[in-house]
């Protein structure tokens, strides 16, 4: 056989070829098989150790597969076995180190991978907490309320009076909206106050000489989505603040209004007040839980475009002004 | 005590309440003649010390002057029930004490003991028993359910209006000699600045002390709003915020805040 550059070129690849294709076939065997290894072994170790050993077989079989039409052997001519022994030195120096890199590889891949999931998962578990948080942030039935207004309802009903009905369904419209539900959606602004308007209902049947109210309304807000108890629980901190403490009562206003694309809900009252400085004492006892806990219910559904503002009205009374974005539903 | 016939006042802010007690009475206790009715604290004593009722019957929560209150000015001048709507607190308080008391809506059996108990010394004369002692023990138990809470908002002037301020909106706050300023987020989250009469010293023991720490003698910051610290000369350091170019000084007595900043 003539010997030429380009074939010399040709079976050197066509050997180093099969030798890489061997040790590829052996990590890659070794990957997924024995399926179970003993504990102390440990399958990157065998790969590794695979891909080595098969070296010299490989190089010995590229050998023959290449000089199949030779007259005589190869492992006969001293220039193929000093090529052939090069072929395993390299082979043993350099192809470890690539299978330790590509192993390397493979496992920070499936980190990655594994990162991912868990991030995933953490994200879940983080809309779960807030949901649950949401819900705990809304206002509860307060076993106070809920005692009272039923002792009026069984008077009206002891009385024999015609108002007996309207107040129970007051009552079940602000039970069915306050008592948390697992699937609370968003509600519309026209729900909102219709649960305001039962809840004011039941107030002035209670106090009928001491609250008087006013719910105004643009018709294009009805429409408007508004996380539910929002309005309630600026309602309810009027009367309990306002309303409830002052021996003489007085009016709560509620007014909603669209304005440039954002909704401005504004509930004021002419009750007590902030009340009188007391040297050192800021903020009623108990006063501003509800509205803190509303502030943060905002801020995680609106992220910082809702503002809650609370002013104080002279002669004596309380305003709380709401503007979150308009959004129909 | 008189052989006449028993008198009674009730008190309850609720209309419709008076007269379901004054409706349930009639049954239980037909010759009780209620002779007046009082919408709040205030009213139950005026009313109590011009008719001399033997009995009056209070709503606990009531507006401006509460039951107890009241009770206390009513003194052994007639026999005291309360009367209280469900509240876990205020029901654990009264069945602590010797203190007759009704639970709303009132239940007819249990009314009926109360009258037959109240009767009992009426019969025997005897007069209403001194219930100071009891309620100061029932107070204190009512109070100690409102445990004090972190402030969660600041009443203050802003231009010309009283504002309630979030707390966690608040940047800084720093005494000047009679005010405090208060430095915090207005409404579209620009810096603004308002000034309470309240001392610095009496606010920082309303804080929450998680968040707000004491930097100088004058100056209270809100850590969650601190953008960075550089330290100074003479074991001093100024505090960058947020968003605000002012700096704060910190004094050496508490610079161990920002020890392994």
């Amino acid at each position: 056989m003539k010997f030429t550059w380009p074939t010399w070129w040709i079976t050197i690849w066509a050997r180093l070829f099969l030798i890489g294709f061997l040790q590829l076939t052996a990590f890659g065997l070794l990957e997924r098989w024995p399926r179970r290894l003993p504990r102390w072994v440990a399958r990157w170790v065998l790969q590794v150790a695979a891909v080595a050993i098969v070296v010299p077989f490989a190089a010995a079989l590229a050998y023959s597969l290449t000089t199949l039409g030779d007259p005589s052997p190869w492992y006969q001519s001293k220039e193929k076995l000093a090529g052939c022994g090069s072929m395993i030195g390299a082979g043993l120096l350099f192809s470890p180190w690539i299978a330790m890199s590509a192993l390397y590889r493979h496992i920070s891949g499936q980190a990655q991978r594994q990162a991912l999931s868990f991030e995933l998962e953490r994200s879940e578990f983080a809309r779960d907490a807030l949901d649950s948080r949401l819900r705990l942030l809304q206002a509860q039935v307060e076993p106070h309320f809920l005692f009272n207004t039923l002792a009026n309802v069984r008077e009206l009903v002891d009385a024999g009076s015609a108002q007996a009905s309207q107040v129970l369904n007051s009552l079940i419209a602000y039970l069915r909206a306050a008592v948390p539900s697992l699937n609370d959606t968003s509600s519309t602004l026209g729900q909102e106050l219709d649960l305001v308007r039962a809840y004011l209902e039941i107030m002035h049947m209670r106090m009928p000489d001491r609250l008087q109210f006013k719910i105004q309304v643009e018709d294009a807000a009805l429409r408007i989505k508004c996380p539910p108890m929002t309005l309630l629980t600026l309602v309810e901190n009027a009367v309990r603040h306002g309303i409830d403490p002052s021996e003489v009562g007085g009016q709560i206003d509620v007014s909603v209004r669209l304005q440039q694309g954002r909704c401005l809900a504004l509930v004021s009252d002419t009750g007590v007040g902030l009340g009188q400085d007391h040297q050192g004492k800021q903020a009623s006892q108990g006063l501003g839980t509800g509205l803190a806990n509303l502030r943060e219910r905002l801020q995680l559904i609106f992220a910082g475009d809702a503002q809650l503002s609370l002013t104080a009205l002279s002669p004596h009374g309380f305003s709380a002004e709401l503007n979150f974005p308009a959004e129909a539903s | 005590m008189t052989t006449a016939r028993p008198t009674a006042l009730i008190a309850d802010d609720e209309p419709l309440l008076r007269s379901s007690l004054t409706r349930m009475l009639a049954e239980a206790w037909p010759e009780l003649e209620i002779v007046a009715q009082a919408r709040n604290g205030r009213e139950a004593v005026e009313q109590t010390q011009a008719l001399q009722p033997t009995v009056c019957f209070l709503d606990v929560h009531m507006p401006g002057l509460s039951g107890v209150e009241a009770a206390r000015q009513i003194g052994r001048a007639a026999h005291v029930v309360f009367v209280t709507a469900y509240s876990e607190y205020a029901v654990e308080a009264f069945a602590q004490g010797a203190l007759d008391y009704l639970v709303k809506p009132v239940d007819p059996a249990r009314l009926a003991d109360t009258v037959a108990r109240v009767r009992e010394r009426l019969v025997a004369a005897q007069p209403a028993p001194d219930i100071d002692v009891l309620l100061d023990k029932l107070e204190a138990r009512l109070q100690k359910k409102a445990a004090p809470e972190p402030l969660r908002w600041i009443k203050a002037l802003v231009g010309q209006a009283l504002r309630m301020i979030p707390v966690e909106e608040i940047d800084y706050l720093r005494s000047d000699e009679k005010y405090t300023l208060i430095a915090w987020r207005g409404d579209d989250g620009k810096a603004a600045e308002a000034l309470i009469r309240t001392s610095l010293k009496d606010l920082l023991d309303q804080l929450d002390g998680a968040h707000f720490i004491q930097v100088h003698r004058s100056v209270v910051v809100n850590i969650n709003m601190v953008s960075h610290v550089t330290r100074g000369e003479n074991e001093t350091a100024t505090i960058h915020m947020k968003g605000r170019s002012e700096k704060l000084p910190v004094s050496r007595s508490y610079l161990h805040h920002f020890k392994q900043m």
